[in-house]
C-alpha cells in the first residue's frame, strides 16, 4: 500500500510527555481539599452484616463520611463495562448487607489523609453472621451448597439456586454424528488458574462536583461512556449530570473494562461535597479488582485416520467468583473464538459459569481464549503425535482459511445470537511458515530430543485467533475540526490504555487528510468533549474507532478540497492532498498549503471545516497467530525455562508496526506468566495468600527468553487501511506452545496451569520413572 | 503503602547508638532493605528508628591472624567486591553476589541480613560452612557466638535486647580449597528456596574436609553434618547429597512442598559439591 503515515514506525503522540514525567495519569493532579477514600474489605468469604456501627469512625476528626449499605441507593447492576443492555447479570450493589468474598465491600470512608482513612476503617464495628462458603467451583452447583445470590432483586442470573450465573450450549452440525464418522476420538481435561492483570497503574479514581454541581469523574478506565451510564444509574442521577474524564491510562488489560471504583468514589464525593480520591494498593488490586476466570475444560475431538478433524466438543466449567461480571461473554468466547479454528463441520460448546465465594473474575486480555486454546492446542498436539503427524502439518490440514465461514460465531455472540464470520483475510499459513523458520522447527524437531544431559530441550507450537471488535455491537464515533495553521483537532471517545490508540488513530486521520502526524491533536475519552465510543476492549479500537476516524477524515477532506478547489479554480476531482498541501493532479501543478486553506475557510468563507462520523462492523475479522516455543526442562528440579519464543501474527495491516510489535511482546510476557508462574491462590477460608510481587511471579525484563516477533501483514477489507487487531491474540498460544514443547522435550503432558516446577517434576517421575531421584542426582 | 510515623536518629558514634538502644524501645536500621518493607506492610511499626549508617568504621573489612573481620554495616556489594574477601573467603563473596538485585546489594548489609534471620536468606549457609563467629555488643557487654549458635529460628537470633551485631569473624579459606554456593532462587522474591554452600579440602585424591551449610530448606540454616562425615569417609557426591537434609525439619510454602524442598536440597547439594570438588586441588 502506498501510504506516508500509516504503516510507519512513528513515535507515540504522547511519548514525550510520558518519558519526561509530565502530568499524564489520573493521579497526577492534586485538587484543593481533596479527601482520601478507602474501602473496608470483608474478612469473610460469605457473611451477613448483622449490625454495623460507624459512630466511632465518624467521630474521628478529619473523617468526612462513612458509608454503609444503609446510606446508598440499592440498584442491582453489573460492573462489567459492556454495551447496554449488558449481558452480565445484575447481581451487584454499591454496598450490601451481605458480603460474598474476602475483599467484598463492607463500608467506605473519606478522610483528610490516607492514614486517617485507614484508622477510620479500624473504628467501624461490624457484627457478622458468618455463612458457609463455597470456594470450589466443582462443588458450587451441588444440592445443599450455600446460595451466594439469594437476594430477590438481582436479575439475569441463569439459576441462582444452583449458583449458576450463566449457561451456554451451542452446536453446529451434529457432533454425535461427527464422532461416529471419526476414526479416532481423543478426550482430555485441562485446568486453568486465577491470573491477575498486574497493570502498572492500579485502579484509581478522583471524583468531585464542579461549579454547577455536576459530578466529575477522573478515572483510569477503558470504558468512559459505559462508566458514565452505570454511575448515573447506580446513583440515580441523570447522565447529563456526570462527566467521565479518562486521562492517560497506565495499562488495563481488561481489568479496567469495569466500573470498579467510580460508583463508590462518586458516592463519597456527593456525601462530602469535596473531591475524593480512591486508589487501590497493589494488594487490593490483587483481590479487590478482577482476575481471569479459572476454568476446567473437557475437550473432545474426533479425527479421521489422515488427521482431518471432523468434530469437536468442548465442555467448560468456569467460576466468575462472587459476581457475574463478564461471566457469559468471556466463556462464550472460549467456545466461539476457539473451536472454529478447525474446519470441522460439527462443533459443540457447553458451559456453566458458577458463582463461588472468591474474588471476582472479569475481562482479561484474550477474554476466554487463553483457556480454550490451551485445551484445544494441547489436544491437537497430542492427536498429531498419536497419528505420527507433524503438528505443523496437522494445522495446515485443518485450520480455517480464506473464504471460510465460521458458523459458530453466528450462534454465539455477545450474550445472544451473533453474526457469521467470513474470513476475508488470513495470514495464518504464512505465520506458521515464518514462525517455524524462526525457531528452526524442522531441524530441532529431529535433533533436540537426542541431546544428552539432564536438561532436555524441545520445541512446540500452537495456532490461535481472536476477533477485532464485537460484530454488530461495538461502535465508535469521531470528530475532526480544522485550525488556522492547517492542523486538526481529533476527538475520539476511544480510550488509549497504553497500547497506543491515540497514535494509531492520529496516523489514520493524518493519512486520510494528507498531513503529517504532528498536525493531528488528539483528545480521547472525555464524555463532555468527545463523541461516543463503546471503549477499549475486544480488540476493537483500531478497527472500529479507526474506522470512525477514517470516515470523519474523508468527510473533512472533502470540505478541504472544496475550499481549495475555489482557491485554485480547478474542479475538486482534480485535487489531492498530501504533505500538508492540496495540489492538482493534472498539469500544470498548482497547490495551496493546508494553512492557506484553513485561513481562507475561517476568515473569507466564514466556514469551520469540521465533521464527524460513526462506525460499526457486522463482522469481527480475526487476527491470527502462530506461536513457537523452545524450552529447556531441568529433569532434576522440574524447572522449565523458555529459551526462545517466536510469535508470528497477522494483524491485517499494522498501522504502526513498532507499536504492534510492542503489543505482541507485552502479550507474550503475560502469556509466559499464565503458562509458568502466575496464580492468585486462596486458602481454605478464601483469603488471598500471595497478593504481592514477592510471592506472585510476573515475568519482567530480566526473565524474558529470546523473543522473535514477526508481523505477517494482510489486507482486511473491513478495516481502516486494511487493519484488524493485534493486542490480544498473541497471549493465547504461549501456554499450549510451551506445554507441547515440554512434551517434545521429556514426553510428559502437563494439562494444568501454571506449570509449576514441583508439578512438572512429579509428572515427570510418574510418567518417566527412569528419571527418578537416584539417577537424577548424578550431575552430568 | 506508607509507614506509620516514627522518630529517626542517626548517631555519629557507636557509643551513642548503644546508649540510644539500651532502653530496648528503639529499632536499629542498617540498609533498611528488610526493615522498611516490613514497616510499609505494617508488619513492624517501631516508634523510634536508630540508623547505624552514619557510625564510622562500622563497615570496615580487614584481615589479621587468619581471620577476616567484617563490620556489620558492610554492604552486600562491599562483600562481593572486596579484594580481601574475594581473596581470603571467596565463598562469602560468591554468596553475596546471589543476593537480590544491584540496588539491594548496594544498600543491604551483612549485619542486617543475619540479624533479620530470614530463613531464606543467603548468607547463613556460607557462614555456617565457614565456621564464622558473630560479635555482639551492647552498652555494657561484648560477646562472641558461633554462627551455629546464632541462628535460632525464623527471624530469631542470639541477639539480645540492647545488643547489636558489631562484626562477623570469618576464618580464611585455604587457597587450595574448593568452594561453591548454589541457590534455587524463588521466582518472584529472589530469596533462596534452597541454598547450599560447600567447602572441600582434598589431599592425595581424598576428601579430607567437607563443610556444608544449608539455607532455605528448614526454619533455620543448618550444617549438614551427616553428609560432611560421609564425604570425609570416602563416600561419593550422590551418597553424601542424599543425606544432606537428614533429620532436618523442612519448610513448606506456596512454591515448594516439604518433600519437593528436600528433593531440591539434595539436587542442589550435589551440584554445589560437584563444583566445589572440581575447584579443590
Ligand atoms: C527486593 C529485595 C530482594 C532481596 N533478596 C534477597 C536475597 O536474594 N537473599 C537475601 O539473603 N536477602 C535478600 N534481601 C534482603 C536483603 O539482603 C536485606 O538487605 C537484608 O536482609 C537486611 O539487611 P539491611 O542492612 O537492609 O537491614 P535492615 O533492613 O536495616 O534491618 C533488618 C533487621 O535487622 C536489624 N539490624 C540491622 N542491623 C543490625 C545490627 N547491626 N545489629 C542488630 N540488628 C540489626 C534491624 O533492626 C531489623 O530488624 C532482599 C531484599 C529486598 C528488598
Amino acid at each position: 500500500m502506498n501510504t506516508t503515515v500509516v504503516g510507519k514506525n512513528l513515535r507515540k503522540v504522547d511519548g514525550f510527555k510520558l518519558v519526561t514525567g509530565g502530568a499524564a495519569f489520573t493521579d497526577d493532579v492534586l485538587l484543593p481539599g481533596m479527601l482520601y477514600g478507602k474501602i473496608l474489605p470483608s474478612p469473610y468469604a460469605h457473611a451477613r452484616i448483622k449490625r454495623i456501627d460507624t459512630s466511632k469512625a465518624k467521630a474521628l476528626p478529619g473523617v468526612h463520611a462513612v458509608l454503609t449499605y444503609k446510606d446508598v441507593p440499592r440498584v442491582p447492576h453489573t460492573t462489567a463495562g459492556q454495551a447496554w443492555p449488558e449481558p452480565s447479570p445484575y447481581d451487584t450493589y454499591l454496598l450490601d448487607s451481605k458480603v460474598r468474598f474476602v475483599g467484598d465491600r463492607v463500608a467506605a470512608v473519606a478522610a483528610e489523609s490516607r492514614a486517617l482513612a485507614e484508622q477510620a476503617l479500624r473504628l467501624i464495628d461490624v457484627d457478622y453472621e458468618v455463612l458457609p462458603a463455597v470456594l470450589d467451583m466443582e462443588a458450587a452447583m451441588d444440592a445443599g451448597a450455600p446460595v451466594i445470590h439469594d437476594e430477590p432483586d438481582s436479575t439475569k442470573i441463569f439459576d441462582r439456586e444452583h449458583n449458576i450465573a450463566a449457561h451456554i450450549r451451542r452446536e453446529i452440525g451434529n457432533v454425535d454424528d461427527g464422532f461416529r464418522e471419526a476414526d479416532f476420538i481423543f478426550e482430555r481435561e485441562y485446568r486453568t488458574q486465577r491470573q491477575q492483570h498486574c497493570m502498572l497503574e492500579p485502579h484509581v479514581t478522583i471524583c468531585w462536583l464542579d461549579g454547577d454541581g455536576r459530578l466529575m469523574i477522573r478515572t483510569s478506565t477503558q470504558v468512559p461512556y459505559h462508566c458514565r451510564r452505570q454511575v448515573a444509574m447506580i446513583l440515580q442521577i441523570p447522565v447529563s449530570r456526570v462527566r467521565v474524564i479518562k486521562p492517560r491510562i497506565g495499562g488495563g488489560f481488561g481489568g479496567k473494562q469495569e466500573m470498579l471504583l467510580e460508583d463508590i468514589c462518586s458516592a463519597l464525593a456527593l456525601a462530602t461535597r469535596r473531591p475524593v480520591k480512591i486508589e487501590y494498593t497493589r494488594e487490593e488490586e490483587f483481590y479487590m479488582a478482577r482476575s481471569r476466570h479459572p476454568q476446567i475444560l473437557r475437550m473432545k475431538m474426533g479425527v479421521k485416520r489422515d488427521g482431518t478433524v471432523v468434530a469437536s466438543h468442548l465442555q467448560v466449567l468456569a467460576t466468575t467468583g462472587a459476581y457475574g461480571s463478564h461471566a457469559s461473554t468471556v466463556q462464550g468466547n472460549t467456545g466461539s473464538k476457539v473451536l472454529p479454528l478447525y474446519r470441522a463441520p460439527h462443533l459443540r460448546f457447553e458451559c456453566d459459569v458458577v458463582y463461588t465465594n472468591t474474588p471476582v473474575a472479569g475481562a482479561f486480555r484474550g477474554y476466554g481464549c487463553p483457556q480454550g486454546f490451551f485445551a484445544q492446542e494441547s489436544l491437537a498436539d497430542e492427536i498429531a503425535y498419536k497419528l505420527g503427524m507433524d503438528p505443523v502439518e496437522f494445522h495446515r490440514k485443518n485450520a480455517i482459511r480464506l473464504g471460510d465461514v465460521d458458523k459458530l460465531s453466528a450462534q454465539l455472540g455477545e450474550g445472544k445470537e451473533g453474526l457469521p464470520r467470513v474470513i476475508r483475510s488470513c495470514g495464518l499459513p504464512e505465520c506458521v511458515k515464518r514462525g517455524a523458520a524462526a525457531i528452526d522447527w524442522d531441524r530441532k524437531r529431529q535433533s533436540l530430543p537426542a541431546r544428552a544431559g539432564f536438561v532436555k530441550h524441545g520445541v512446540g507450537m500452537s495456532c490461535t485467533m481472536q476477533g477485532s471488535g464485537i460484530a454488530g455491537i461495538d461502535w465508535a464515533a469521531s470528530f475532526l475540526k480544522m485550525n488556522e495553521d492547517g492542523s486538526f483537532f481529533l476527538q475520539v471517545g476511544a480510550s488509549d490504555v497504553g497500547a497506543g490508540a491515540d497514535t494509531v488513530l492520529a496516523q489514520i486521520a493524518a493519512e486520510t487528510l494528507g498531513v503529517s502526524l504532528g498536525k493531528i491533536i488528539v483528545t480521547s475519552g472525555d464524555t463532555d468533549f468527545t463523541p461516543f465510543d463503546t471503549g477499549a476492549y475486544a480488540s476493537s479500537t483500531t478497527i472500529i474507532s479507526g474506522g470512525a476516524v477514517k470516515k470523519a477524515a474523508e468527510k473533512v477532506r472533502a470540505q478541504v478540497l472544496g475550499v481549495a478547489a475555489k482557491m485554485l479554480a480547478v474542479p475538486v476531482e482534480n485535487l489531492a492532498c498530501a504533505k500538508d498541501e492540496v495540489f492538482t493532479t493534472t498539469k500544470p501543478r498548482k497547490s495551496v498549503s493546508m494553512a492557506e486553506v484553513a485561513l481562507q475557510a475561517l476568515y473569507q468563507e466564514k466556514l469551520q471545516i469540521m465533521d464527524g462520523a460513526s462506525h460499526y462492523n457486522t463482522d469481527s475479522p480475526p487476527p491470527f497467530c502462530a506461536t513457537f516455543a523452545e524450552v529447556a526442562v531441568d529433569t532434576q528440579t522440574g524447572r522449565v525455562r523458555v529459551v526462545h519464543l517466536a510469535t508470528a501474527v497477522d494483524p491485517g495491516v499494522a498501522i504502526n508496526p513498532m507499536q504492534a510489535e510492542g503489543q505482541v511482546e507485552g502479550a507474550v510476557t503475560q502469556g509466559l506468566g499464565f503458562a509458568l508462574s502466575e496464580e492468585l491462590m486462596l486458602n481454605h477460608t478464601g483469603w488471598p495468600m500471595n497478593p504481592n510481587f514477592l510471592d506472585y511471579k510476573i515475568f519482567s525484563a530480566k526473565d524474558m527468553p529470546k523473543l522473535t516477533t514477526i508481523l505477517v501483514e494482510t489486507e482486511e477489507p473491513l478495516g481502516p487501511y486494511g487493519a484488524k487487531s493485534v493486542s490480544e491474540v498473541p497471549i493465547n498460544g504461549v501456554a499450549p506452545a510451551i506445554a507441547n514443547a515440554i512434551f517434545h522435550a521429556v514426553g510428559v503432558r502437563i494439562r494444568k496451569l501454571p506449570i509449576r516446577p514441583e508439578d512438572m517434576l512429579r509428572a515427570l517421575y510418574e510418567q518417566q520413572p527412569e528419571l527418578k531421584p537416584e539417577e537424577a542426582l548424578v550431575t552430568q | 503503602m506508607i509507614p506509620q510515623n516514627f522518630e529517626y536518629s542517626a548517631p555519629a558514634t557507636l557509643q551513642e547508638a548503644l546508649q540510644l538502644i539500651s532502653g530496648g524501645e528503639c529499632k536499629v536500621m542498617a540498609g533498611g532493605m528488610s526493615l522498611i518493607p516490613l514497616m510499609k506492610l505494617r508488619l513492624a511499626a517501631p516508634e523510634h528508628v536508630v540508623d547505624l549508617g552514619r557510625v564510622p568504621g562500622l563497615n570496615s573489612i580487614s584481615e589479621s591472624g587468619g581471620v577476616v573481620c567484617i563490620g556489620a554495616t558492610a554492604t552486600h556489594h562491599d562483600i562481593e567486591s572486596s579484594p580481601v574477601i574475594r581473596g581470603r573467603v571467596p565463598l562469602l563473596a560468591e554468596a553475596a553476589s546471589h543476593i537480590g538485585d544491584v540496588q539491594v546489594r548496594n544498600r543491604g548489609t551483612l549485619g542486617g541480613s543475619i540479624a533479620h534471620a530470614d530463613p531464606a536468606a543467603d548468607y547463613p549457609a556460607s557462614l555456617l560452612a565457614l565456621e564464622a563467629k558473630v560479635r555482639l555488643v551492647s552498652a555494657n557487654s561484648d560477646r562472641t557466638v558461633e554462627a551455629a549458635d546464632f541462628f535460632l529460628d525464623p527471624f530469631t537470633t542470639a541477639v539480645e535486647s540492647g545488643e547489636i551485631v558489631l562484626e562477623v569473624l570469618v576464618p580464611i579459606e585455604e587457597p587450595r580449597e574448593g568452594y561453591r554456593y548454589e541457590k534455587v532462587p524463588h521466582p518472584a522474591s529472589g530469596f533462596a528456596v534452597v541454598g547450599v554452600a560447600a567447602r572441600i579440602k582434598k589431599a592425595g585424591g581424598k576428601t579430607t574436609l567437607a563443610r556444608i551449610g544449608v539455607t532455605g530448606t528448614g526454619p533455620r540454616a543448618f550444617r549438614a553434618l551427616a553428609a560432611e562425615k560421609l564425604l570425609e569417609s570416602g563416600a561419593d557426591v550422590a551418597t553424601a547429597a542424599a543425606a544432606v537434609a537428614e533429620g532436618q525439619e523442612t519448610n513448606a510454602d506456596l512454591y515448594a512442598s516439604a518433600e519437593y524442598r528436600r528433593h531440591l536440597t539434595r539436587v542442589w547439594a550435589a551440584r554445589a559439591l560437584t563444583l566445589a570438588l572440581s575447584r579443590a586441588s
